[in-house]
């Protein structure tokens, strides 16, 4: 009978057991310790004052420290808990820093940013170098001499409203980024006193890479911390030219660095891929660059006479011939099919022309004028069995059409004689 | 021939003649009466159906020889067809283009049949049995369409099988039933393999011969419109024996239609498209073969909803119905009186239905907008 009694109970716990996961599940996160950002004192006065005053309250909501329940003490110090209370808040015993010196603003985000253990807090993958990275670059270590023009933290992320860097919106976004460093690069004002050219940007607008990111929408298309490091901004050294465009061009630089230690050639004085593709304004790469024409980038270094200058000759030749051949197998290809005939098999076959084009573009950054033939031979043999396969095709269709023609009049003579016997069978009285 | 060859083929004849008997085909054929009129030209349509259908047979024969039925091989195979096998191009366009004039014909061949009342008493079962090879040219035509396994057929024979997969209580096994699975695979393939060269075959053979017999039985209809003017006991409707006269005729129809065939294959080569890639998107201005194109476009016009069905269900139930209505028309207009009320009806809702099936098919072929 007591089990009998205690059995509702017991129900009731084993029920509870299987609620509760899922109660626990919807339970709110843990409120932070001390007031919501938006309660704090400093919000309190802030959001009734004007101007400049203001201004960090109606930028908050879009800053990924407050979305992340940090507030204006968790940088500025003070006392976020004495409400009205200006002198108490603003009190230095109580770590009131107010506005940070803009020299010191990289130690300043550093305190949290290359704290590793407070940085996991918000998320494990956060890197903390960004202050070691940035005393490597230009502005790193001209900050570091006391020079207080040079970048820091706020000029490219901006000081309230910092927004996280997968937001669109935010100015080190891709797409945002070369119009932030613009800001200054493109400023000769600023530019002038250190010697640096203001022109970048202008360039950059004109190039392949500004085109793929920002009208083909690429994000993956390099933009100027993708070749120049992000917190360690810094022109890349000669020596390092063919490291940085090889990243995204592997195959180019391996050919490049190759031929440079077989042939024990120092291209250095050719500042390497710059040479033939400029830095900032890099064109999309045309077969115009290659030979010995008025395009041609060859011709900067080679004289004729030279066996560069025949080298390149020879290949800009090559690549002319396998295009006039896989331009002609193409169209007679297109001409056979609307004919009506069955020539996928051969179109197949001459994606073997195409790859011999795209492997002598990129052949031709190993300055191996005997690898370079072989792709391109390969290519233009892989053409012309094209245009063969076409040609074949329009002997079968004439075959086919005099075929046709022969067939049809056999036919017409059967149709005329069994006509003919009709015709006398008609003159005879019917069964 | 010289006499002494001609002599030989008596000698040979003779001899077949005494152990085959074979002259009696001779004298049915010379026996047989053809009626002579005004409509008597709709009376080839069906010998021209037939001999279509023998070009099926043949051409499909020899593709045979060359085609793998398998996801992995069949486009290739086709492919080697049309450009290594001697003269595979032509069989498989002329099987291609002739089983597309087969439907043409045939429903051509049905129409005249309908609108000249020949399925009336003592035809009904002659009615039937063409109705019923109709079906299966269809069948034959939508299991063909899928065998060079290429992107437009695949994807049209998953609009088609979707279909099927509409209907209430039957919808999921006949889905299945056709691919073989839930979804259009190679599977699928090897099943429409079998259904096109052995099941369809067999069961054609079968109702082919039947629809031979019934028709060698009651002989040519006579148009009610012509029985009208032949008063019983006055002057008998003209006729022609079907030896040699009829088929004489025929013959050069047939010779005619090799012609066409030959000039489309040369010409209008039939196209081999692109593979089928399962996970490619479907292409734009996917559509079924032209005649089931009327039935896919009323399906289109159907809004999403009606009085609670779903529209394509409902779509397909009344196309069923209309389907089962036209197959039961012996049964239903049976009355022999010329100008009949109902026979008149009859007529009239063929031509709305040739009208609405030839309206919706030009629509479907209206290019893009119109």
């Amino acid at each position: 009978m007591r089990l009998l009694k205690l059995a509702p109970a017991l129900v009731l716990i084993v029920l509870m057991s299987f609620i509760t996961p899922s109660l626990r599940a919807e339970e709110p996160p843990a409120k932070p310790a001390g007031p919501l950002p938006n309660e704090t004192s400093c919000f309190n006065c802030h959001s009734q004052l004007d101007g400049a005053a203001l201004e960090p309250t109606k930028l908050a909501a879009e800053d990924i420290h407050f979305q992340k329940g940090l507030s204006c003490h968790d940088c500025h110090g003070g006392d976020p808990t004495a409400i009205d209370d200006m002198d108490a808040s603003h009190n230095p015993k109580k770590g009131w820093i107010g506005k940070p010196d803009r020299l010191h603003i990289p130690e300043f985000c550093a305190k949290c940013h290359s704290d590793a253990t407070f940085m996991k807090r918000f998320d494990p993958r956060a890197r903390v170098d960004q202050l070691s990275e940035y005393r490597t670059s230009v502005h790193g270590q001209k900050n570091a001499k006391g020079d207080g023009e040079v970048a820091v933290c706020v000029d490219c992320h901006q000081v309230h409203g910092i927004r996280a860097i997968s937001d669109p919106r935010s100015p080190v976004y891709p797409t945002n980024v070369a119009e932030t460093c613009a800001h200054c690069h493109a400023d000769p004002k600023k530019m002038d006193p250190y010697n640096v050219p203001t022109n970048q940007f202008t360039e950059y607008k004109t190039s392949v890479h500004f085109h793929a990111i920002q009208e083909e929408g690429d994000l993956a298309a390099p933009t100027c911390n993708d070749c120049h490091g992000s917190h360690g901004a810094t022109p890349p050294g000669v020596e390092s030219v063919t490291s940085v465009c090889g990243t995204c061009h592997p195959r180019e630089a391996t050919l490049f660095r190759e031929t440079e230690a077989k042939k024990k050639m120092d291209l250095s004085p050719c500042i390497r891929c710059m040479v033939c593709h400029s830095n900032h304004a890099i064109l999309s790469p045309n077969d115009e660059m290659l030979g010995v024409g008025k395009d041609s980038t060859c011709t900067g270094c080679h004289a004729e006479g030279d066996s560069g200058y025949a080298a390149a000759a020879k290949m800009a030749q090559s690549i002319e011939a396998l295009k006039g051949s896989l331009a002609q197998a193409t169209s007679l290809l297109d001409r056979a099919e609307r004919a009506g005939m069955e020539v996928s098999e051969d179109r197949f076959a001459l994606q073997k022309a195409k790859d011999g084009l795209v492997e002598s573009r990129v052949l031709a950054h190993s300055f191996d004028l005997e690898r370079f033939l072989a792709a391109a031979n390969g290519g233009i043999a892989a053409a012309n069995a094209g245009v063969a396969a076409a040609k074949k095709a329009f002997a079968e269709l004439r075959y086919r059409r005099v075929g046709l023609g022969l067939s049809l009049l056999v036919i017409l003579a059967v149709i005329l004689a069994l006509a003919m016997k009709v015709k006398e069978l008609g003159a005879r009285p019917p069964a | 021939m010289s006499g002494g060859d001609s002599r030989l083929l008596g000698r040979l004849l003779d001899w077949l003649e005494e152990r085959a008997g074979w002259s009696f085909l001779v004298d049915l054929g010379k026996k047989k009466q053809v009626p002579l009129h005004r409509h008597s030209l709709w009376y080839y349509l069906g010998g021209m159906t037939l001999f279509l259908f023998i070009l099926q047979v043949v051409t499909g024969i020899l593709l045979l020889l060359y085609y793998r039925a398998s996801a992995e091989e069949a486009f290739e195979s086709v492919q080697f067809i049309m450009t290594k096998v001697p003269f595979g191009w032509l069989i498989r366009s002329i099987h291609s283009w002739s089983a597309n004039l087969l439907v043409f014909v045939l429903f051509v061949h049905m129409f005249s049949v309908f609108f000249m009342k020949a399925y009336r008493k003592p035809r009904e079962l002659t009615w039937l049995s063409g109705m019923a090879l109709l079906f299966l040219m269809l069948g034959f035509g939508f299991s063909g369409y899928l065998l060079p396994w290429n992107k437009l057929a695949f994807f049209a024979t998953q609009v088609g099988t979707d279909m099927a997969g509409v209907l209430p209580v039957v919808g999921h096994f006949a889905l299945r039933f056709l691919r073989g699975g839930e979804q259009v695979t190679g599977g699928t393939l090897t099943r429409f393999y079998g259904f096109h060269v052995a099941v369809l075959p067999a069961l054609t053979t079968a109702l082919l011969g039947l629809h031979l017999l019934l028709v060698q039985k009651h002989g040519m209809s006579v148009p009610p419109s012509i029985a009208a003017e032949h008063k019983p006991g006055g002057e008998a409707p003209k006729s022609m024996s079907f030896w040699p006269h009829f088929l004489l005729r025929d013959a050069i129809g047939w010779c005619a239609a090799l012609g066409v065939l030959a000039a489309l294959a040369a010409l209008f080569p039939w196209e081999l498209g692109e593979k089928a890639d399962p996970f490619s998107p479907a292409p734009a201005g996917i559509r079924p073969e032209w005649y089931f194109a009327w039935m896919f476009q009323t399906l289109k016009y159907l809004p999403a909803h009606i009085l609670g069905i779903e529209g394509e269900l409902l779509g397909i139930l009344g196309v069923g119905v209309a389907a089962l209505v036209w197959v039961l028309v012996p049964f239903l207009d049976r009355s022999p009186a010329p100008g009949n009320r109902v026979s008149r009806l009859f007529t009239l809702a063929g031509w709305l239905a040739l009208a609405f099936m030839a309206v919706m098919t030009v629509i479907v072929y209206l290019p893009q907008g119109h």
